[in-house]
Formats: C-alpha cells, sequence, structure tokens
C-alpha cells in the first residue's frame, strides 16, 4: 500500500489510488483525489455529487446506485461523465473518499 | 521477439519472462486500424515492481506482496509444493480429481488448443499464453516433484524445471491470464482441460497459501459470506434499493410494480447477480415488469448471501463456492419455493446449478433453473404481447460462456430474440463455439495496477472484433446497435470494453441484458425503455 500526500496529510491508497481510511477525508483531500480524476477544479455541481456519495456512505456504508445518485443530484449520467471522466463508481466514489466498489458493478 | 520462451525459463529470474509489444498484437477492425483511435497502455510502475511480484508480463492481477526474506520464500514453496500434492488425492480434491488427473497425465501436446484460445491468439501467438504452457509448468513440477524417482526419472520423461519461488510466483499469476472459459478443452481431442489446471492451481494457492485475488476473496467472496452481498449492500441496503427500482420501473412503464420480498410459498426465488442492483437497475427492472405482467408467482429474499448470485468461489476456492452455494438453498428451502430461478450471470448459473449439484445432497437439492428457459416460456407461450417492430436496430449476442458452452444453454435467448428483434444478427463464430468477452473467471471486476489494459488489449480483444465485424455493415454512430449480453461479468468487462475503445461515440454500439429488450418490445409498456444512454 502506497503512501502518498493527499490535502496536506500522509494518506495511505491503493493500487487504483482510492484512500484507506475514508475517516481522514476532508475537503482537501476531495480537491488532491479530484486532480488524480482529471478534475482540475471542484466546481459547485462537482462538489453536490460528491457530497450525496459522502453524505450516503456515512449512512450506509456503501456507495449510491448510480441512477440514484443521478436522480438525487439532477446530473444526469453523461455529464457525470463529463464532470468524472472516469465515471461515478471510480472517480466520483474516489473523490469522495469512498474505498473502490466491489462486486460485480 | 528474441529466441522462443521454453517451459524452463519459467524459473529464471528476469524481468519480466515476456514483454507484449502492442505492435504485434493482431489488428483490429476499422476504425480500430487506425493508432490513434487505440489508447495507450501504461506501463507497470517502479514502484509497482518494487513491491510485488511483477516478473510475469507487463501487467499484475494477483499481485503478492514480494517476500521478505529467503526462509519466507521457501515456506512457499513448501506449501505450494504440500497443496499440490494435496490436489492428486481423493480425499482432498474428490470433486475435480478425475479430469485433473486426465488433463495433467494424457496431453499429447498436439497443440490444436492453441488455436482455439483467444488470449494466444490476441497476443500474437505469444508462448507464455499458450494453453499449453502454464500446464506443463505444473505437469513438469508433478513429474519432478512429487512421483517416485522423478528427481532422476521426471526430468528426462517429461523436461526439467526448477522449483523455486520465481516459478511458484509466476505460476499464481499465469494462472490469472486465462479466462476459464474451456475452449481450449471443448477442441481438444482427447478431452485435456487447461481452463481446469489454471483452476486448480488457483485452488491451491487460495486454499493452501492464501492467495487470490482481492477483488473476488476478500471484497468478494468472504465479503458477500459477511455482510450479504460482494457489493456490499447489507438487506437493508438492498431493500432501499430494490424500493428505488420499483418506483424508478413503475415511473418509466406506466405498470405499477412491487417487487416481492420473502414470500412463502411462491412459486420462484429469483437470484439476482446484486450488481445488477447497483449498476443495471433497468435489469432487475425489467425481471419484475416480465414477471408481473406473465403472472408468475416469485418473491426476492432478504437473506444475507441470498440476495445476491454471485459466487466467485468457482473461479478460485471449492469452499468459497460450497458455502456460498449452501447459503442459496437454505433461503429457498426456508421460503418454500418450488426452485431457485437464476437471473442473468453466467457464472452464477454453472456455480448453482452445475458445480454445487456435488455439495447439495439430499434435502438440500431443490430445482435450480437457468432465467433464459423462464423467459423463454414466457415469451413463447403469448403471455405478454410484443411488438418487435419497437425494437428496430442492430441487435447481436454475446453468449456468456459459462451458460452456453459449459451448460448448453444456447437456443432459449435465441429464440426469444428471433422474435422480438428484426434485425438480430449472430456473431461468427457463436454458440457453443463463441469466445469469451475477456472478462471471465472474474477479470471484469479485476482492474489492479495496469491489469485492466491487459484485458482490453489481450483478453477483450477477439470479443472485440467479433463485435465490430456483427455490425459491420452500418458503423455509424447514428444507427445505435445493441450488443446483448445476459450475463453480469461479461456486460461489465463489455461496458469497459466498449468505454476503452469509446465505441459508443465512435460506432454506436451500446450493451445491456435480454430482458430489456423484451421489456422494449412489450406493448403494455410505454415505448422507450432502452434509453440509449451510456451507462
Amino acid at each position: 500500500m502506497a503512501k502518498v500526500n493527499l490535502g496536506g496529510k500522509e494518506m495511505e491508497i491503493d493500487e487504483d489510488g482510492f484512500i484507506q481510511d475514508p475517516e481522514a477525508w476532508d475537503k482537501a483531500v476531495a480537491e488532491d483525489l479530484a486532480k488524480t480524476e482529471h478534475v482540475e477544479q471542484m466546481l459547485d455541481e462537482h462538489w453536490r455529487v460528491v457530497n450525496y456519495i459522502r453524505e450516503y456512505y456515512l449512512k450506509f456504508q456503501i456507495a449510491p446506485m448510480i441512477r440514484k445518485l443521478c436522480k438525487e443530484t439532477q446530473c444526469d449520467l453523461k455529464h457525470m461523465y463529463e464532470l468524472f471522466p472516469s465515471g461515478p463508481a471510480k472517480g466520483a466514489c474516489k473523490v469522495a473518499g469512498l474505498p473502490k466498489p466491489t462486486g460485480c458493478v | 521477439m528474441g529466441t522462443k520462451l521454453k517451459v524452463e525459463d519459467v524459473s529464471k529470474p528476469s524481468d519480466p519472462l515476456i514483454h507484449l509489444d502492442p505492435a504485434d498484437l493482431p489488428p483490429l477492425p476499422a476504425p480500430y486500424n487506425q493508432p490513434e483511435n487505440i489508447p495507450a497502455w501504461p506501463p507497470l510502475t517502479q514502484k509497482t515492481k518494487d513491491a510485488v511480484e511483477a516478473s510475469l508480463d507487463d501487467t499484475v492481477a494477483v499481485g503478492i506482496p514480494k517476500p521478505k526474506s529467503k526462509a519466507e520464500e521457501q515456506e512457499l514453496v513448501r506449501k505450494f509444493l504440500s497443496g499440490l500434492s494435496k490436489l492428486f488425492t481423493k480425499e482432498n480434491n474428490w470433486t475435480f480429481l478425475q479430469p485433473f488427473l486426465l488433463s495433467m497425465e494424457h496431453c499429447a501436446k498436439c497443440q490444436t488448443c492453441s488455436d482455439a484460445c483467444h488470449v494466444f491468439e490476441a497476443s500474437g501467438g505469444n508462448e507464455l499464453y499458450r494453453p499449453t504452457y502454464r500446464s506443463e509448468i505444473l505437469r513438469r513440477i508433478y513429474y519432478k516433484y512429487l512421483k517416485p524417482g522423478g528427481k532422476y526419472f521426471g526430468k528426462w520423461a517429461h523436461g526439467d524445471i526448477d522449483l523455486n519461488w520465481t516459478t511458484v510466483a509466476r505460476l499464481a499469476e499465469l494462472s490469472y491470464r486465462c479466462n476459464l472459459c474451456r475452449r481450449c478443452a471443448q477442441t481438444c481431442p482427447i478431452g485435456v482441460d487447461n481452463g481446469l489446471i489454471a483452476h486448480e492451481i488457483r485452488k491451491l494457492f487460495s486454499q493452501e497459501l492464501g492467495i487470490a485475488a482481492k477483488e473476488l476473496h476478500e471484497k468478494g467472496a468472504a465479503l458477500q459470506l459477511k455482510v450479504g452481498s460482494s457489493t456490499g449492500m447489507t438487506p437493508l441496503v438492498v431493500k432501499d434499493n430494490i424500493d428505488f427500482i420499483d418506483e424508478d420501473t413503475s415511473e418509466k412503464t406506466g405498470m405499477t410494480i412491487k417487487t416481492p420480498w420473502d414470500k412463502e410459498g411462491a412459486d420462484i426465488l429469483l437470484i439476482h447477480n446484486a450488481g445488477e442492483i447497483m449498476a443495471w437497475p433497468e435489469n432487475p427492472g425489467a425481471f419484475a415488469v416480465i414477471l408481473e405482467a406473465a403472472g408468475v408467482s416469485w418473491t426476492l429474499s432478504s437473506d444475507v448471501v441470498a440476495y445476491d448470485a454471485i459466487n466467485y468461489g468457482l473461479w478460485y476456492d471449492d469452499f468459497m463456492l460450497a458455502k456460498v452455494a449452501i447459503k442459496h438453498v437454505q433461503a429457498a428451502k426456508k421460503l418454500k419455493v418450488k426452485k431457485i430461478v437464476i437471473g442473468e450471470c453466467g457464472h452464477a448459473h454453472k456455480a448453482l446449478t452445475v458445480v454445487a449439484d456435488r455439495v447439495l445432497t439430499g434435502d438440500l437439492n431443490i430445482p435450480r433453473e437457468s432465467s433464459m428457459t423462464l423467459l423463454e416460456d414466457i415469451v413463447m407461450s403469448g403471455r405478454i404481447k410484443l411488438d418487435p417492430s419497437r425494437n428496430d436496430f442492430p441487435v447481436t449476442l454475446h453468449d456468456p460462456c459459462n451458460m452456453v458452452r459449459l451448460m448448453g444453454i444456447v437456443e432459449p435467448q435465441r429464440r426469444i430474440l428471433r422474435k422480438i428483434a428484426p434485425k438480430f444478427r449472430e456473431m461468427t463464430p457463436h454458440g457453443v463455439y463463441n469466445y469469451c468477452c475477456g472478462g471471465g473467471s472474474g477479470f471484469a471486476i479485476m482492474s489492479p495496477y495496469n491489469f485492466a489494459h491487459w484485458r482490453f488489449n489481450v483478453a477483450g480483444r477477439k470479443k472485440f472484433q467479433q463485435v465490430l465485424n456483427a455490425f459491420s455493415d452500418d458503423l455509424r454512430p447514428e444507427t445505435k446497435k445493441y450488443l446483448c449480453a445476459p450475463c453480469s461479468n461479461c456486460k461489465g468487462q463489455l461496458r469497459d470494453l466498449l468505454f476503452h475503445y469509446n465505441a459508443f461515440e465512435k460506432c454506436g454500439i451500446l450493451y445491456g441484458g435480454l430482458v430489456e429488450l423484451i421489456v422494449n418490445a412489450m406493448t403494455e409498456v410505454k415505448p422507450g425503455f432502452i434509453e440509449w444512454e451510456w451507462h
């Protein structure tokens, strides 16, 4: 497991760049994670998506369904890919500090 | 390329054993015959090479942490050899001993299998990926180190090999360069099964050395047994998600859909691959629409494990397979259903209906059926009204290996498509002679380091060619085309593959399951169930 500096902190990440300790996440960490996902600047609509994922995760310890995420944040999938080029599961969830999605998703 | 790779080279440290040059790979059809349409293949980083065993090829699937000492290496080699000897005993391997022994002792090395292997072909015929290369390593170890007198006679009769940590570490990785599609076994004139040998190697590593791809074990089967699903969904979350799907489906179709949970005495317990619920909710939604419209008595189970049909143990560990299969059947017994029906998931089909048959004896042996035959009954009986003109776009069918080649479920899905999809065309070859999507045996969910690029460039290459060829009459992006794949794992691979080559934008190729096509043709449903959006 590699260690990198994210948001001014030493953070452990897995081989795909997902942070290992979701508790240590904060906005500065998210901004640095976004850069690894080719998101140069986190705009309001990025935050709306990330915050929704984050809140859902804290409640259920899992990422929301993609369709639910799109509906709740009023951001269709096409736009989601524009915001996070590697998509909601691999991109947006990573920025929101979640572990890598598991199972056949 | 330099001199031809020999079997004994696997024991000699070098970094890496082979190098794959994308320029050596067979060309793809247009528009992917243009270099600018082929995305780059990132190399492994030095950091990765320092941390994990990465001396096989240009990628890493398992990523075994490098042993810290010589003693640790020797201990792993010892465990490997003792594990290997257990594979040859009835007490420890009664399930697979017979075909395994046959495959180990009777290969005539005719290489008929090599021509059948999509990985070998797509690698430009690289020796490392020849189906017999991996088997031959194991075979030489077996003859030299396990047979009486092997140290003296084994190497002369069967070729030499040096059993050291380099050999063992490479063999672990190499067992994850095969999709276990068993096209090689199908073509072998004497029934040698190189896919099974790859499977037995994975099993040995998992059961005896605790080494397995973490997506399959730690984050897969083990997570499923712990919280209920490999996706991480607990019973509470899965119910909440299905509620959302019901609402969404009702809105979309104009029908009122309410998925039944834990309905005692229902005829059918339907088990989806839970990945469908998370990533392709239109699939469980479409199942609900069809079953409700046809008046089928059905239910889902909210028991831990029983709402996720996946059984990754099929690919790497017999114990995990048995534990999951028993949970599936116990849920069915508890609900007193007549049978279990498995959703659109190929490996779940084979795990629960065929392989688990050895474990599900006595009163655990309750009927298990494919959703393909159930859907065929519904569609062909006329119980739902269908308008094929709603599916007036080119459709081709991917045959999931587990369901089709390995179980013989060939025609039900085709009879459905011929009835509901006027522009259905077959791939070449198809049916039991299909090619794997390249995601088989769990690769679809494995993307560590740069492994996804190996999946796209090598494992998935043949399938991508087949898909492009099936639609070659009109590859314009404005003509929307549907690649039907009734299997979650295949869908995951095809999604990643099409996305990698940007084939939806460039060629208009979308993918999806079978039930979505059926619902798209149902007259009592609002038109436009398939949305033609990338997902």
